[in-house]
């Protein structure tokens, strides 16, 4: 269109011109994606950080919870004088959903490494943010289901007749209490790592 | 650059010339483009909020009405079940409830991203809050589901016995319940890759 209107002269002037524009823009662009380039790393690096907390937050969880055995020293008529992880069905999910939880993490540290030596491609952190996601989903479950044990086993109900039995087993009782603890901390910690995704995604 | 070598009449193809290499240049197509899949992002949102608030309503209510009384006595249990003797179907009551109201209050920051597709802030406030927010229900649908669990078979190892071969209607009502807040719970996933999405594309 612009040869119909203009001399031969000016459209070699005005289209490199008008190409002239176009990498102005497109350095102006560039400087913003630097400078948040810069900021994107650092959450990358922080989101690293946070992942292997997690894995320690979610493998205690997993092990204590494991080796949670006890053995009282005396018989009794009617309960069990052994109490382990297996005996409560809620449990051996919690086990195993944390043991996936770890194990996750663990897979998930490379794509934490490619967010963090290119830091503004934005498909492994989405794919981060929906897998985050998902465990978090994982996680919480499984310890807010052992939470609900935990709570009927301390104080029973007087409804159901379901005898608290911490009162016997002591040590169990704790043991199990400190894994679901461990694994509400790595659920905070899976919030944090889905949000730091999110924020890091919009900066594009 | 038109108007230094040509007449007045070139100025109107030269707005023309204009458009054209605006359009030549990616980054507006490409707005012009992600304003569209982005308010069909933000329409499915609403609608996938308007389905949660009618889920976790419904969860909430199932699960405070679900009352079931025996029509005769026994010794060792009692002959009536309700949402309140259980401390974990109580916070399942009260923890749905909160994300009903939340859905409903988040409805607005959901149409804000309708209207602008390409604001950024709407859409990373939702995101955050549905978080928080998935993790609650998870919670409630979770613990609940362990209690029934535990209703429903008891355990031989703690001597606590299965409620649910006296109760059954209180069983079944309390069971849906907490199968409409795990499909709550999957909603909230959906809606959280949704805002991810809608993020991404700049």
């Amino acid at each position: 269109m612009k040869n119909e209107s203009t001399f031969i002269d000016v459209p070699a002037e005005s289209s490199s011109a008008m190409k002239g524009k176009a990498p102005l823009i497109g350095v102006a662009k560039d400087h913003t994606t630097t400078g948040s380039g810069g900021y994107n790393r650092g959450l990358s690096i922080f989101d690293f950080l946070l992942r292997l907390a997690a894995i320690v937050a979610a493998s205690v969880a997993a092990g204590t919870m494991f080796t949670s055995d006890e053995t009282l020293p005396f018989f009794t008529q009617f309960l069990q004088f052994e109490a382990g992880y297996d005996d409560l069905p809620t449990f051996q999910f919690f086990v195993i959903a944390m043991s996936l939880v770890a194990g996750y993490i663990v897979l998930s540290l490379p794509i934490s490494v490619v967010t963090i030596v290119r830091p503004l491609a934005a498909a492994p952190r989405l794919l981060l943010l929906v897998l985050d996601t998902a465990i978090m989903g994982l996680t919480m479950a499984a310890a807010s289901s052992a939470a609900a044990i935990s709570y009927v086993a301390h104080n029973g109900n007087q409804n159901t007749n379901w005898l608290p039995i911490c009162q016997q087993f002591g040590d169990f009782c704790q043991k199990t209490s400190g894994a679901v603890v461990s694994s509400f901390v790595a659920v905070v910690f899976f919030m944090i790592l889905v949000v730091l995704s999110g924020v890091a995604l919009k900066r594009h | 650059m038109a108007k230094e070598s040509t007449t007045i009449d070139v100025g109107e193809p030269s707005t023309v010339t204009k458009s054209t290499s605006h359009e030549k240049k990616k980054g507006f197509v490409a707005a012009a483009a992600g304003g569209g899949y982005k308010r069909g992002l933000a329409i499915f949102d609403f609608l996938l909020r308007l389905a949660a608030i009618g889920i976790t309503i419904g969860a909430s209510s199932v699960m405070f009405t679900a009352e079931e009384t025996l029509p005769f006595f026994t010794q060792f249990l009692q002959f009536q079940a309700g949402y309140d003797d259980f401390p974990t179907f109580q916070f399942f009551v009260i923890a749905i409830a909160i994300v009903a109201s939340y859905l409903v209050l988040s409805l607005p920051f959901s149409i804000v991203t309708i209207v602008r597709p390409l604001a950024v802030v709407p859409r990373l406030i939702l995101l955050i809050s549905d978080t928080v927010v998935l993790t609650l229900t998870t919670s409630a649908a979770a613990a609940a589901a362990s209690i029934v669990y535990l209703a429903h078979n008891g355990n031989a190892n703690t001597n606590w016995l299965p409620i649910c071969q006296q109760f059954g209607d209180f069983c079944q009502t309390a069971s849906t319940a907490v199968v409409a807040a795990s499909i709550s719970v999957v909603f909230f996933v959906l809606l959280i890759v949704i805002s991810a999405i809608g993020l991404k594309t700049h």
